[in-house]
């Protein structure tokens, strides 16, 4: 009953900052002299009006659900993983590769294209995970300026090596492709794989020795350490996995979106994933509703701009406001005790020193 | 090759190159002091060099322009603060949101106030001027290696200096250091340890807005979406190599723009674009690791019981 | 007598559910040296903690120089003159002594510091009551004592008449605990009002001019000088009569379990670097290791327990060699290990009893890589149970739990660990007296089990009253090593000075 009610304040919660960003929001939509309400109703038809809308809706919320996931598990260990983008473009550039030059049946060829889409993106994460692990080197730093990295390795490769010769840079058409469901949308059965992968992340965090270990790796090393599980081990691990869910967002886009790999395709899809993920402070049940927000958001940006004159870019700029409220700890907290330990509870500053 | 990389004209490319990135990191710097990671260095300095060209463009003022990308930065930087000590906002998490929020804003206004997507550059844009000194253009040494920069790029050097005297020789740095390391010992001294979190956060901003305002009008005299491109990383990357003290922080900067600007010098050779342009962010990357490694190193010798004391 | 300087009427302070100080008094007057005394948690610092501004009060007047004060901050605390030395240090490690005590009240031309009258200053305290200190050393340099000296300088020269000591002999010998006596004598002589917070009641029937004692947060009386002996005070102190003394069987040590050879570890000062130590273990005794915090003591057990990497030497552990095994490995060799900070070691504060409980039985408690949760379940209730942890549901957060009841989580996973050497780092620090006696009569029953047994304490009423054999660290050394019907308070006070027992001591 206690923890129902926890709960329902957290949503509540989430609902008053929600409310809030887009007041902002609204405000900003007035001073460019356009009518808020106008807006957010063509955002919303944007999103779902047709199946198409719906559809796009769905594709959006697809990589979104992988990169939120991603970023969520590294957390859990302690890591900050803001490289899940590079993850996405590396993860997409070796499933093209893997889907353009290996000549194989489709049964075998897609399951090829995940596992290297996979495997080069728990490598990518490797690198910022060992650094922190050992030296540690702060990842928030490392992971990003990777991406700059990632982003230009890919841009080279599918302008030079891999380039297809058209007036984009991107590669050539992959042979294998994921089936689109609600056609003229680009959702896919990468859905389902996303889905799935959730489904497995939630389970594993709450039922295996592993999850159990990233948990209490990700609370508190030391102790994890004292009891004998190797802090530097996990954290790696974890951030491996987080890698890895980012390879395989990158490979569904390919194979199920584009069906080949596009130039800077993947730009925002690791942030916005961070943003779902770090709004309902990385709670892994929570976090597929945010991302299916932010996915709804997005495509109904689209139509906004379309049928009103306000930038899409507004909506960016609203979901931007929703993580800096969301962060925001003791905001609506609802909670007084909570408020009250900001003042000396002799207990809590021991356990952070 | 080497001959034609390794010119005297390297010297002021390098400083040219490292300014942008000098700025961003005096701003890590300081809220470093107080024992806060300044994450939000990026989204502070791209806010300050949209506002830069915003109001050097609608004014015809570079020094106004300036002043108002100061003032954005610091207003960035105050979300960042009400967040993090009033509202218990976790640093990383904050800070990714206001560099979140700098793109999607800036991108916003950009459109609705300047009317452009991508890119905004005018004629009429009024940059940071740069100083030309005539008794140096007799000499081609000289005239090449200090002539024709930018006022910014000689105040840059200033603030280090400034910032080492504030930090090391001031009560205030004394106060803010010991706030950084030691918030209790502070508290008890009667410090206000808030209000000394508050006015590092807000020094960080004036100087973050005044980094992004020189790269909108002093590095370059336009404005592009995401123009900062991990400049203000690079900047804490340099906080981290010199362990927020300025003149360190100054030499770490100095590399990466080394690194930038002999990439550039690599593009006639056949050197791939992407390949140029990923290369500061693989050095950054490498020093910064390194830097680490070896300060872990020193810490672990010197708590080795076989060394010092005299003892083998 | 005079009227009090300082006078605290109904005091009440809540921590969340905690009531800390439920309506305590306390009055000070000009020149004397006033005990607050009472067991761990009785609300003793928390009392002075409000005095000084470092926690707002629920309820209750305080009033200091006969002027009411209304909400009290560090900073007003310090301009009506009252100072306090805190039982953790108040100082940055990273800056000078000089910087450290100049901290807030810098002596500065314009913005500028100014050093050379901030160190003229300095000296002068130094001379007037005898202080040594090196001020141009960085504080994580010096020595405990030195680093309480420092905190007395820095809180006069900021004008305070009060001051405040909160348990200032808990970190020191008995020989350093008698210099800083002199030197609180000097400050009364001077007109210097101390409050002395403690639960020492030798030390504290010799300075005080009068004693409050406090129980569960409210005082339970005031007496002076004369009117106390230890029976009454102790009485008044604990609510009943209570006899710490286990009883001791006698041992028969059988074959060494833990054997360290010539170890070598890296230390994070200078003094607590392990320089060539040897020792060993045997099973069915306790080997006491007493010394000052901070002489190598944590050094020790984290490398003995894969915590810390050895430079040099060898461990074993039953036979096996265990040198810079993952403290995995060497918790497969047969170490079970109550670590020194409960909080930061011993528990994870953000996950439940039962998680906790299972920690380090995870391979038990897990089947083809899934938690088998009924089977953990069963088991944190059942030791709930025996070891009577309160509140008793293993679903609850270890955050919810007292000091006591937390560290009984600690003992009850580390002991039913079934191991054959038992390292016990401060098993008692910060708990309440009945957890002691059942932490302390656990120790021994563990020990007629045939286990070895390893405490270290910084208290030596539990090093004599627990071990067979002491043995006393001093700067990452062992000075002295003696069974312990040869020990006493006072001999083992002059080897953890780094003393020896032929006659000269002090060999700093």
């Amino acid at each position: 009953m206690k923890r129902f009610s926890g709960s329902l304040k957290g949503v509540l919660r989430i609902l008053l900052i929600l409310l809030m960003a887009m007041g902002v929001g609204a405000l900003i939509i007035l001073l460019i002299g356009e009518n808020p309400l106008e807006a957010y109703g063509a955002l919303l038809r944007g999103a779902f009006n047709g199946k198409r809308n719906f559809g796009t809706t769905l594709a959006n919320f697809t990589p979104l659900l992988l990169t939120s996931f991603a970023f969520a598990i590294a957390s859990k260990a302690g890591a900050f993983n803001v490289g899940v983008e590079g993850e996405v473009f590396l993860g997409g550039i070796v499933a093209a590769w893997i889907g353009i030059n290996v000549h194989a049946p489709a049964a075998v060829l897609i399951p090829l294209c995940f596992l290297g889409a996979a495997l080069v993106g728990a490598l990518w994460a490797f690198l910022p995970g060992a650094l922190k692990a050992y030296w540690n080197v702060n990842e928030v730093c490392v992971t990003i300026l990777m991406n700059y990295v990632a982003q230009f390795i890919t841009s080279y490769l599918v302008s030079g090596p891999m380039s297809a010769g058209k007036a984009n840079a991107q590669s050539d058409y992959v042979q294998v492709t994921l089936t689109q469901f609600m056609k003229p949308s680009s959702v896919n059965t990468g859905l389902f794989v996303a889905i799935v992968i959730a489904a497995v992340m939630i389970w594993m965090l709450s039922r295996t020795s592993f999850g159990y270990k990233v948990r209490m790796v990700g609370t508190n090393a030391a102790f994890a350490e004292y009891t004998g599980i190797s802090p530097r081990r996990v954290l790696i691990q974890a951030m491996m996995v987080s890698g890895a869910i980012g390879g395989v967002a990158g490979c569904i886009e390919v194979l199920g979106v584009h069906g080949y790999f596009l130039n800077n395709f993947a730009t925002g899809l690791g942030s916005n994933g961070m943003l779902a993920a770090l709004i309902v402070k990385c709670d892994l049940r929570t976090v597929p509703i945010i991302a299916l927000f932010l996915g709804v958001l997005k495509s109904g940006a689209m139509g906004m701009q379309q049928s009103t004159g306000v930038p899409k870019s507004i909506v960016d700029t609203i979901t931007a406001l929703f993580i800096i409220f969301a962060t925001m700890e003791t905001l609506f907290s609802f909670n007084r005790a909570n408020r009250r330990q900001k003042r000396g509870n002799p207990d809590s500053k021991e356990v952070k020193k | 090759m080497l001959g034609r990389i390794f010119t005297p004209s390297l010297i002021y490319a390098t400083i040219r190159s490292a300014t942008p990135i000098l700025y961003a990191a005096l701003c890590a710097s300081i809220t470093q002091q107080a024992n806060i990671l300044n994450i939000g260095t990026e989204g502070i300095m791209l806010m300050g060099a949209f506002f830069g060209v915003a109001v050097s463009y609608l004014t015809g003022s570079w020094l106004l322009a300036v002043l108002v990308a100061m003032a954005s930065g610091a207003a960035m930087a105050m979300i960042i603060a009400v967040g993090h000590i009033k509202y218990q906002a976790d640093n990383c998490a904050i800070g990714m949101g206001v560099n979140l929020f700098a793109v999607a804003m800036t991108k916003f206004l950009l459109n609705s106030v300047l009317g452009k997507n991508g890119t905004f550059t005018d004629p009429n844009l009024a940059g940071i001027p740069k100083l030309h000194f005539g008794f140096l253009s007799g000499d081609g040494f000289l005239n090449t290696v200090l002539n024709d920069w930018s006022i910014t790029e000689w105040f840059v050097i200033a603030l280090v200096l400034l910032i080492s005297f504030l930090f090391y020789k001031t009560a205030w740095g004394l106060r803010l250091r010991a706030v950084g390391r030691m918030q209790q010992a502070a508290q008890t001294a009667g410090i206000n340890v808030n209000s000394m979190k508050y006015q590092a956060i807000l020094i960080a901003g004036l100087i973050g807005g005044l980094a992004g305002a020189h790269l909108s009008l002093g590095y370059s005299k336009m404005f592009t979406e995401s123009m900062t491109n991990g400049r203000g990383f690079m900047g804490v990357a340099a906080m981290y190599f010199g362990a927020a003290n300025p003149l360190l922080t100054a030499v770490g900067c100095l590399v990466f723009g080394l690194a930038d600007s002999v990439g550039a010098r690599l593009q006639p050779f056949g050197v791939p674009s992407q390949v140029i342009l990923l290369m500061p962010y693989v050095v950054t990357v490498t020093v910064l690791a390194i830097s680490l490694i070896i300060d872990k190193k020193r810490r672990d010798a010197r708590k080795s019981s076989l060394v010092s004391a005299g003892v083998k | 007598m005079n009227s009090p300087i300082i006078e605290m009427r109904s005091i009440v302070k809540n921590f969340g559910d905690v009531k800390a100080v439920r309506g305590a008094s306390f009055d000070l007057r000009q020149g004397e040296i006033h005990s607050l005394i009472g067991e761990n948690g009785a609300g003793k610092s928390t009392m002075m903690k409000l005095l000084y501004g470092m926690y707002d009060r629920d309820g209750g007047d305080i009033s200091v120089g006969g002027a009411q004060m209304g909400r009290i901050t560090p900073k007003l605390a310090i301009e009506k003159g009252v100072g306090m030395v805190h039982q953790e240090f108040m100082l940055v490690p990273e800056l000078t002594v000089l910087e450290n005590i100049i901290l807030g009240f810098e002596p500065r031309k314009g913005m500028v510091l100014d050093l050379p009258k901030a160190r003229a200053m300095v000296q002068r305290y130094i001379d007037q009551y005898d202080m040594d200190v090196q001020m141009n050393k960085r504080v994580n340099q010096i020595s405990v004592g030195e680093a309480q000296r420092v905190e007395i300088i820095k809180i006069l020269s900021r004008g305070a008449n009060v001051l405040i000591l909160d348990e200032p002999t808990a970190v020191l010998t008995p020989q350093e605990a008698s210099h800083l006596f002199e030197i609180l004598e000097n400050l009364r002589r001077d007109g210097k009002s101390i409050v002395f917070i403690s639960h020492r009641l030798n030390e504290v029937m010799e300075i005080s001019d009068r004693v409050t004692v406090m129980r569960r947060g409210e005082t339970i009386g005031t007496l002076s000088r004369g009117e106390w002996d230890y029976g009454k005070l102790a009485r008044m102190m604990i609510g009943r009569e209570v006899f710490l003394n286990v009883d001791k069987k006698a041992s028969e040590p059988g074959k060494p379990v833990l054997q360290v050879e010539h170890l070598w570890t890296s230390g994070e000062k200078e003094i607590s670097k392990i320089r060539d130590l040897s020792m060993e273990v045997r099973a069915g005794e306790i080997v006491g290791i007493a010394g000052i915090d901070g002489n190598g003591q944590s050094e020790l057990i984290e490398a003995i327990t894969g915590l810390r990497r050895v430079e040099k030497g060898r461990i074993l552990l039953d036979g096996t060699d265990v040198t810079n095994g993952s403290p995995e490995a060497v918790r497969r060799a047969g170490l079970a290990h109550i670590p020194e900070d409960r909080n930061l070691r011993g528990l994870n504060r953000s996950m439940s009893i039962e998680d906790n409980m299972v920690a380090t039985k995870l391979r038990e408690f897990t089947k083809g890589g899934m938690m088998d949760r009924s089977a953990i379940r069963r088991y944190a209730e059942e030791l709930v149970q025996r070891y009577d942890v309160r509140p008793g549901n293993p679903q609850m957060p270890t955050s919810s739990l007292s000091g006591g009841n937390a560290q009984k989580v600690v003992v009850a996973r580390e002991v039913e660990m079934g191991a054959k050497l038992l390292v016990a780092s401060q098993p008692t620090r910060g708990v309440d007296i009945g957890a002691i006696e059942s932490i302390e009569a656990i120790l021994e029953e563990v020990k007629a089990q045939g286990v070895a047994v390893l405490l270290v304490s910084a208290d030596l009423r539990e090093i004599l009253s627990l071990s067979d054999r002491i043995l006393v660290m001093y700067e990452g050394r062992i000075t002295g090593s003696m069974p312990v019907d040869e020990a006493n308070e006072n001999t083992l006070g002059i080897l953890m000075m780094g003393g020896s027992l032929e006659g000269k001591e002090e060999a700093r």
